[in-house]
C-alpha cells in the first residue's frame, strides 16, 4: 500500500540545486551510468539536467511513477459532472422549456457538450498539474549548468554532508566535468 | 526499426542543431521573408478593414439573402477548421502511433492549426451580426432572465467543440515550446549587439523568452511528468480531431436541407479536414524548408509521407462523395435526388466540377514515386487539393441552399466584393500569423529531435536494454 508519505514523495519531488556539485558530461549514456550509480551511492538531493528527455533516466533515478495521470482523470470526471450538473440545473430547474416535446432533462443532446468539456478540463488539469509539480514559474531561475538547454547533460548531488572528493568516488570511470555550486 | 532510424537520422552535434533552428529567429529576416509578409499583411489588412466596415454598416454589404443565408462565411469557416485538423493529428495521433517523421513538422503543424482555427473563429463572428453580443453564446448566469444557451443545438454544439479545440491546442502548443523557450533563453544570455537600440531590443526579446520558459532547466524529475503530461494531452486531442469536424458537420446534417441530411457526414467531413489540412501543411513546410534551409530536418522522406496521407484521405474523400451521390439515387425522394442533378447540371455546376478535378482526380498523380518525390509537383498538387477543398464547402453550402423543396423559394448567389475581401483576407491573416511564428518561435520541435538523436544513440549503444 501507498503511504502518505510515499504519495507527497512521488509528487513533489523537485529540488532547487542551490548547494552541493554538479556533474556535466556530453554523452547521455554517462549520464544514465552517473545516476545509477549516484541512486546506489544512497545519496537522498539529486536531480539530472538534460536538453531533452532521456528514456531510462526515471529509472535509473528511482524515480516514482508520476501522478500526472491521476490528476488528469479527476479533472475530467469533476468537469464532466459538473458540467452535467449545470445543465441539468438550466434546463431542468432554473428555465424549464419544452423543445420539440422532449423532456426538460433530455441528456443525449448533452452529450457533445460534456464530452468538449470533460476533454478541455482534464487538459486543463494536466498542464496545471504539471506547472506545479515540475514547479514552473519561477522565471528567475538560472540553469545550474551551463548548456543543459543545449548539449550538455549535467547531474547535482546536493546531500549536505558530501565534499568533492566523496563525489568524484561515486562518479569515479565517468569522464565528468564536476563544480561545486557557492551559495 | 534499423531502417527508420537511419532515414530520419540528422547525425549532427546538439549545439549544430540549435544553431540551424534558432537561425531564423536570431537573423535579420530575408528580403524574400519581408516581401512574403507585406503581401500577407496587406491581404490580412483588407480583410480586417471590411469586417470593421461590415460591423459599423451591417451585413448589407455582404451576399447572403434568404435561402442561401450561410453564403462565404460558412464556407470559410468550414474551411479553416477543417486546415487545422492536420496540425491535431500530427501531432497527438502520430505520436501515440509512435510515428518518428512526425517529430521534426510538428511544431509547425500545430502552430498552423492554431493559426487555422482563429481565422476560422472570425467567420462566425461576423455571421452572427452583433459581434459586441457574441459573449451571450456562453452559458452564464446573466440578468436577462436569466436567458440560457439551448444545449439541443448543434450550434452551441460548435461554439465548445471550437473553443475546446482552440484551447486545447493552444496549450499544447505551449507545453511543447518551453524547452525550446529555455534554450533560446540562455542563447539570448550571450548575445551582445553592438548599438544602445541593439542591445536594448536584445533585452526585451530575452526577457520575453526568459518569461516564456517558465523558469525551465530541464530537470529529470520535471521531464519525467512532462512526458506524461504529452502523452495525456496526445491522448485527448485525439478524440477532439474526429469530433471536431463532426460536430461542424452536425450543423449540416441536422437540418432538413436536402443534400445536407446524411449520415455520411460526419466521417466524410473528418476525412476531408486530413485532407485539406495536410495540403495546406504540405504547402507551409515546402515554404518553411526552402526559405530557411531546414532541409535536413524536413526531408524529401517527409514530404513523400504527407503526400501519401493525402493521397489516402483523397480517396476517401472521392468515397464520400460516390456514396452521397448512391444515398440520393436510391433514396426515392425525388427532391433528395434533384439536390445532387443540381450540382451536376445546375447554375453552380462549374464550382462541382472544379471540386472534383482539383479533390478527386489530382492525388492520383501520388501514386507514382517520381511524382511525390518531387518538390514542384508536389508544392502545385497541395495548392490544387486546397482549391478543390475550398470548392467542396462551396458545393455544400451554395448548391444545397440556393434550391431547396420549393422552387418559389429558390434563389442564387451573387458574391460582393465585400465577400472576396474577408476571403482574401482570412489568407491574409493566416500567412501573416504563421511568417511571424517563423521569425519568433522555434519553428522546429528542438527537444523532440533531440530526444530522438539521443536515445536512438543509446539503444544502439546498449542494445534493446537500453530503452524503456
Amino acid at each position: 500500500m501507498l503511504s502518505i508519505a510515499e504519495i507527497k514523495r512521488g509528487l513533489f519531488s523537485y529540488e532547487e540545486a542551490s548547494r552541493g556539485f554538479i556533474a556535466s558530461f556530453k554523452d547521455p549514456a554517462h549520464l544514465l551510468k552517473a545516476a545509477e550509480k549516484t541512486k546506489q551511492a544512497n545519496v537522498k538531493s539529486f536531480d539530472c539536467y538534460t536538453p531533452c528527455p532521456i528514456h531510462g533516466l526515471d529509472h535509473a533515478m528511482g524515480l516514482h511513477r508520476s501522478w500526472i495521470p491521476a490528476l488528469t482523470f479527476v479533472g475530467g470526471i469533476l468537469a464532466g459532472m459538473l458540467g452535467l450538473g449545470y445543465m441539468y440545473f438550466i434546463d431542468a430547474i432554473n428555465w424549464p422549456i419544452v423543445y420539440g416535446g422532449k423532456p426538460f432533462f433530455a441528456w443525449p443532446s448533452y452529450v457533445p457538450v460534456l464530452f468538449e468539456l470533460t476533454i478541455y478540463f482534464a487538459a486543463v488539469f494536466t498542464v496545471v498539474a504539471v506547472l506545479v509539480l515540475g514547479k514552473l514559474g519561477k522565471i528567475s531561475r538560472k540553469v545550474p549548468a551551463p548548456g543543459v538547454t543545449s548539449d550538455i547533460f549535467a547531474i547535482w548531488l546536493g546531500d549536505a554532508n558530501l565534499t568533492k572528493s566523496d563525489v568524484e568516488r561515486i562518479l569515479s570511470g565517468l569522464p565528468a566535468e564536476i563544480q561545486e555550486i557557492k551559495p | 526499426m534499423a531502417t527508420e532510424k537511419n532515414v530520419y537520422h540528422i547525425g549532427k552535434p546538439f549545439a549544430a542543431m540549435d544553431d540551424d533552428v534558432m537561425r531564423p529567429i536570431e537573423a535579420f529576416p530575408t528580403k524574400l521573408w519581408w516581401g512574403a509578409f507585406s503581401l500577407s499583411a496587406l491581404a490580412a489588412l483588407i480583410g480586417v478593414w471590411t469586417i470593421i466596415y461590415s460591423f459599423v454598416v451591417g451585413l448589407g454589404i455582404f451576399a447572403i439573402n434568404n435561402p442561401v443565408g450561410w453564403g462565404f462565411f460558412i464556407v470559410n469557416f468550414v474551411f479553416w477548421v477543417g486546415i487545422g485538423h492536420a496540425g491535431t493529428l500530427i501531432s497527438a495521433i502520430l505520436y501515440l502511433f509512435r510515428q518518428k517523421w512526425r517529430t521534426s513538422i510538428n511544431r509547425a503543424a500545430e502552430a498552423m492549426t492554431i493559426f487555422a482555427v482563429i481565422v476560422a473563429a472570425i467567420f462566425p463572428l461576423i455571421h452572427v451580426g452583433r459581434p459586441w453580443f457574441v459573449y451571450w453564446l456562453f452559458p452564464y448566469p446573466n440578468e436577462r432572465g436569466p436567458l440560457w444557451s439551448n444545449f439541443r443545438s448543434p450550434l452551441l454544439w460548435d461554439l465548445f467543440a471550437i473553443s475546446t479545440y482552440f484551447s486545447v491546442s493552444l496549450i499544447f502548443w505551449y507545453m511543447g515550446l518551453i524547452p525550446d523557450f529555455a534554450t533560446l533563453r540562455d542563447r539570448f544570455e550571450r548575445f551582445k549587439a553592438k548599438s544602445k537600440v541593439g542591445n536594448f531590443l536584445l533585452q526585451v526579446k530575452g526577457i520575453t523568452y526568459r518569461a516564456l520558459a517558465l523558469g525551465w532547466v530541464g530537470s529529470a524529475k520535471t521531464w519525467h511528468h512532462y512526458e506524461k503530461m504529452v502523452m495525456l494531452l496526445s491522448a485527448l486531442a485525439t478524440p477532439l480531431v474526429l469530433s471536431v469536424h463532426t460536430i461542424v458537420s452536425f450543423d449540416f446534417a441536422t437540418s432538413v436541407i436536402p443534400g445536407w441530411h446524411a449520415t455520411i457526414f460526419p466521417p466524410y467531413f473528418v476525412a476531408g479536414a486530413i485532407y485539406s489540412g495536410f495540403a495546406m501543411v504540405m504547402t507551409l513546410m515546402i515554404i518553411t524548408r526552402e526559405v530557411f534551409k531546414l532541409k535536413e530536418y524536413i526531408t524529401m522522406k517527409h514530404l513523400e509521407n504527407m503526400a501519401i496521407v493525402i493521397l489516402v484521405t483523397g480517396m476517401m474523400v472521392s468515397f464520400a462523395y460516390t456514396v452521397e451521390f448512391v444515398m440520393a439515387a436510391y433514396s426515392a425522394s425525388h427532391i433528395e435526388q434533384y439536390a445532387f442533378i443540381n450540382r451536376l447540371k445546375g447554375p453552380f455546376a462549374w464550382a462541382f466540377w472544379i471540386m472534383f478535378t482539383c479533390n478527386v482526380v489530382s492525388p492520383h498523380f501520388m501514386w507514382f514515386k517520381k511524382l511525390r518525390t518531387n518538390i514542384k509537383v508536389l508544392f502545385v498538387i497541395s495548392i490544387v487539393v486546397n482549391i478543390g477543398m475550398w470548392f467542396e464547402r462551396f458545393v455544400i453550402v451554395i448548391i444545397s441552399l440556393h434550391r431547396d423543396y420549393l422552387p418559389s423559394s429558390w434563389d442564387s448567389y451573387d458574391p460582393t466584393w465585400a465577400d472576396y475581401a474577408v476571403t482574401v483576407g482570412a489568407f491574409g491573416i493566416f500567412f501573416t500569423l504563421f511568417l511571424m511564428f517563423i521569425r519568433t518561435i522555434p519553428s522546429i520541435a528542438l527537444a523532440e529531435v533531440k530526444a530522438d538523436e539521443a536515445n536512438a544513440a543509446l539503444s544502439q549503444s546498449h542494445g534493446a536494454a537500453g530503452g524503456h
